[in-house]
């Protein structure tokens, strides 16, 4: 995360020492019409900043558990105790009613907000237009293009994307800012990511886990991982927070939990420490 | 006047011999035939009210109000055509927010005034527009505030360089009604539409040149010409509706609004008294105007 | 190839010399707001059981120096909300003209004073700050937002020049964002304790955080102004002056001047 933010401000370590500084003008050819003073890009005002935080995913078999602490930072300040990360996406009205789709986004907050309400607006729109509820993978594609589309501005988060596929399994989307996105069964973002995602690794993936008694060099036979009872995804969940509040500073407060299935979401506001 | 034309009624452009612009005439006439709009400038604000002509059974009391605001200070009723009021309304709207704008303040009421004056006008200059079919009345309170200016933040030095003048006064309540030929005079009182004649005796019965009319008692003659100026169209049913803007102490505290019900009623119920008295013997009427 | 994969593909200065962009969009002078000028300091503002309490001193600081000592830095929008503003005076200036044009047509059809609600503000602001973050011609402002919701329930939040918002029991910008939070985070740990809070107490609580930030942001003034939001509409006090300041306790701290050794 950071090493993007200040990507402005360093060498990229370019093979030549006199990259570009300023933008392009239009050539003789340019299908464009002559703009005789492309305003300069300002350098030194921020476009971006770091609000902290850190959110989680795990898919199930028949569910799909977001997570992400509500803390909002300022560098060693703490704006606020409560600014929520995950988002309802689709279902009817401000209120989402009958929403089945969650988007959690992590990193500059504002961006967030804007990625959230456009992608939301797009999903209420297809069911407009077409009748029917947006599909989790449809809805997962078109979140890709969206933050492609702002390739050269981009919005400043990593989003994940969790609903009920259409076989009724859980589905867990994760995306870089500029819109490379996978399926995946499970996923850490934002701050806390490098200390939650060995954990998950571990407990989820059964990474470096073994058959006990398979034998020993390459006989040795990989625990296979298979999808968690909904309780102990929970328990999971909670643990890997409270982990991470203890070790990272901008993780606290509290831990938003949502839990979709095919009956709805359920939400539950769990306190962590907020020291 | 002769509604043949002889051929020089067909275009706004064209004087008639005797020079007359018969367009222009025809859409006077076309305000002629609206419900009265009355303006009454008081000493301490001014009084909108309009003899709404209830137009269906079907419309829901007290909607689809006509009597519209234009900046916070200001308000516009017009009587004749509908439509064209509406648009004499949005141009206003639109003047008065370029000239926030420009000036960083509000527009004078009397600088409104003139634009749309002249706005209108225009529209007697071309064979591509009609004049419009409404005579409209604007009402006003400059400020009397000493920061009138949007934004501002500070007040400046109290004294020395820079400092205020002591003692002066500025802004106030202003009228004006301007006319399908683009004509505008600033008023004491003004009258349009169906009864207006009824409506003008009766206001300059008022004696508003003295300056003595209250807001208050500003209302209440207001929905009593308005009743008065019915009286020709008694068969038709009608609603009051009345608008007021006062100077900052006053109870709309220099903003445009609409008169409270409480109030409204009143005042109807007084005019309507009035109205009743008047029909038996003068001499009662006095006497009501004593108790008030 | 290197493992850089921004650089693959372009031309390699070894191979072609240095890339010359003398063709390339000579540098204009900046358009766009790239720092404040005139500066107003912090905001605090702090919710209670019946409304919002906020605050903000009346200097407006050219650098380092006091330049404009009247600078009314609350404003009413309507009976229910106030805006505080940190950060740049002429873009403070600005948005408050968009704002009486918002009001004015908002109040075209309607006779309610307050047809907006201090959230409905706080929502249109937040996309004009990130609009203008967006075009990379940023409002130089931190700003707080205090009034009452559509259901009429006390509302704090905040918005600075990158379109960031958030809401909080208590807030405060700039310097008070250190300073003035303990003090009303420790009143006021969550939004229930906001709920139990007196008018008095609130009002106390931001006082005493101005007196805080009087004593240690140097950016800061005497004089200030403070308005409290409730049912009853705004009561908003342009010219208070700080009470009770004292600085005896600085006799006893080296680097305040009076020891000699």
């Amino acid at each position: 995360m950071a090493s993007i933010i200040h990507m402005g401000r360093e060498d990229p370590g370019y093979s030549f020492s006199a990259a570009p500084t300023a933008a392009s003008a239009n050539r003789e050819h340019s299908f464009y019409p002559y703009v005789p003073n492309p305003s300069p890009l300002p350098s030194n005002s921020p476009r971006y900043t770091d609000n902290g935080g850190s959110t989680l995913g795990i898919a199930g078999a028949t569910f799909t558990i977001m997570a992400g602490d509500t803390r909002s930072t300022s560098g060693y300040s703490i704006n606020t105790r409560y600014a929520p990360k995950l988002f309802l996406i689709g279902g009817t009205g401000t209120e989402h009613k009958s929403a089945r789709i969650v988007l959690s986004v992590v990193g500059f907050a504002a961006d967030g907000h804007a990625l959230a309400e456009r992608l939301d607006t797009i999903v209420k729109m297809y069911k407009y237009q077409h009748g029917k509820d947006m599909s989790v993978a449809a809805c997962a594609q078109r979140l890709s293009h969206i933050l492609y589309g702002k390739r050269f501005f981009p919005y400043y988060v990593q989003a994940l994307l969790g609903g009920i596929d259409e076989k009724g399994a859980g589905a867990l989307y994760s995306y870089d800012p500029v819109g490379s996105y996978e399926r995946e069964q499970c996923k850490a973002a934002g701050a806390a990511a490098s200390l939650i995602t060995p954990f998950l690794d571990n407990q989820v993936n059964y990474k470096n886990q073994y058959v006990p008694g398979s034998g020993s060099g390459l006989d040795l036979q990989a625990r296979q991982a298979v999808p968690l009872p909904q309780q102990h995804v929970e328990t999971l969940v909670r643990d890997a927070f409270s982990s991470a509040v203890e070790r990272h500073i901008e993780v606290g407060d509290g831990l938003q939990m949502m839990t979709i299935t095919v009956d709805g979401i359920q939400e539950v506001l769990i306190p962590l420490k907020q020291d | 006047m002769t509604s043949i034309g002889t051929g020089y009624d067909l275009s706004n452009s064209v004087f008639s011999p005797d020079g007359r612009n018969f367009q222009v005439e025809y859409a006077v006439k076309a305000v002629e035939n609206g419900g009265t709009a009355i303006g009454i400038r008081c000493k301490d604000g001014v009084v909108l009210a309009l003899e709404k002509l209830v137009a269906s059974k079907l419309v829901k009391p007290g909607a689809n109000k006509r009597i519209a605001t234009v900046d916070r200070n200001m308000g516009v009723v017009s009587a004749g055509l509908l439509p064209d009021g509406r648009h004499f309304v949005a141009r206003a709207r639109d003047e008065a927010a370029s000239w926030r704008r420009l000036y960083k303040a509000p527009i004078p009421t009397a600088a409104l005034a003139d634009r749309m004056g002249s706005y209108v006008q225009a529209h007697t200059l071309y064979s591509s527009v009609r004049p419009f079919g409404v005579t409209a009345i604007l009402a006003g309170w400059d400020s009397e505030a000493e920061v009138p200016v949007d934004g501002q933040v500070g007040y400046g030095p109290a004294s020395g360089a820079g400092g205020k003048k002591e003692g002066a006064t500025h802004g106030g309540p202003f009228l004006y009604m301007i006319e399908p030929s683009g004509m505008y005079w600033g008023y004491y009182g003004a009258a349009t539409g169906k009864g207006r004649q009824a409506a003008k005796s009766e206001l300059e019965k008022l004696n508003l040149a003295a300056g003595n009319l209250t807001l208050e008692q500003g209302v209440k003659e207001a929905a009593r010409i308005i009743y008065v100026a019915h009286e020709d169209s008694k068969d038709k049913e009608f609603e009051l509706e009345m608008t007021w803007v006062s100077s900052l102490k006053g109870p709309t505290k220099g903003r445009h609004e609409e008169v409270p019900r409480e109030v409204r009623e009143e005042a109807e119920k007084w005019a309507k008294k009035s109205l009743e008295s008047n029909g038996e013997e003068d001499e009662e009427d006095e006497e009501d105007k004593m108790e008030e | 190839m290197n493992h850089f994969p921004e650089a693959w593909g372009r031309p390699r200065d070894d191979v072609y010399g240095a890339y010359n962009g003398a063709h390339l969009a000579s540098g204009m002078p900046n358009q766009h707001t790239q720092s404040p000028i005139v500066t107003g300091t912090s905001v605090v503002g702090i919710k209670f059981k019946d409304g919002v309490v906020i605050a903000a001193d009346n200097l407006a600081s050219y650098g380092s120096l006091a330049r404009f000592t009247d600078v009314k830095r609350l404003h009413r929008f309507n009976s229910k909300s106030v805006l505080g503003f940190g950060g740049d005076v002429s873009d403070m200036q600005y948005l408050d003209r968009l704002l009486t044009s918002l009001d004015i047509r908002e109040n075209y059809h309607s006779a309610d004073d307050a047809a907006l609600s201090a959230k409905n503000l706080h929502t249109y602001l937040s996309k004009v700050m990130y609009k203008r973050r967006s075009d990379f011609n940023p409002l130089w402002n931190h700003i707080l937002v205090a009034g009452l919701d559509t259901e009429e329930k006390p509302f704090l939040a905040s918005v600075d020049l990158l379109g960031t918002t958030f809401s909080s029991p208590s807030l405060a910008t700039g310097y008070g964002a250190h300073l003035a939070q303990p003090i009303m985070r420790k009143l006021v740990p969550d939004e229930e304790a906001a709920a139990r809070l007196g008018k008095e107490e609130a009002i106390q609580a931001i006082k005493d955080c101005m007196k805080v930030l009087f004593y240690r942001d140097a950016r800061s003034m005497d004089r200030y102004s403070i308005a409290v939001i409730t049912k009853e509409g705004v009561d908003l006090n342009e010219d208070v002056k700080l009470e009770n300041q004292s600085w005896a306790f600085a006799d006893r701290i080296r680097g305040y001047g009076t020891q000699v050794n």
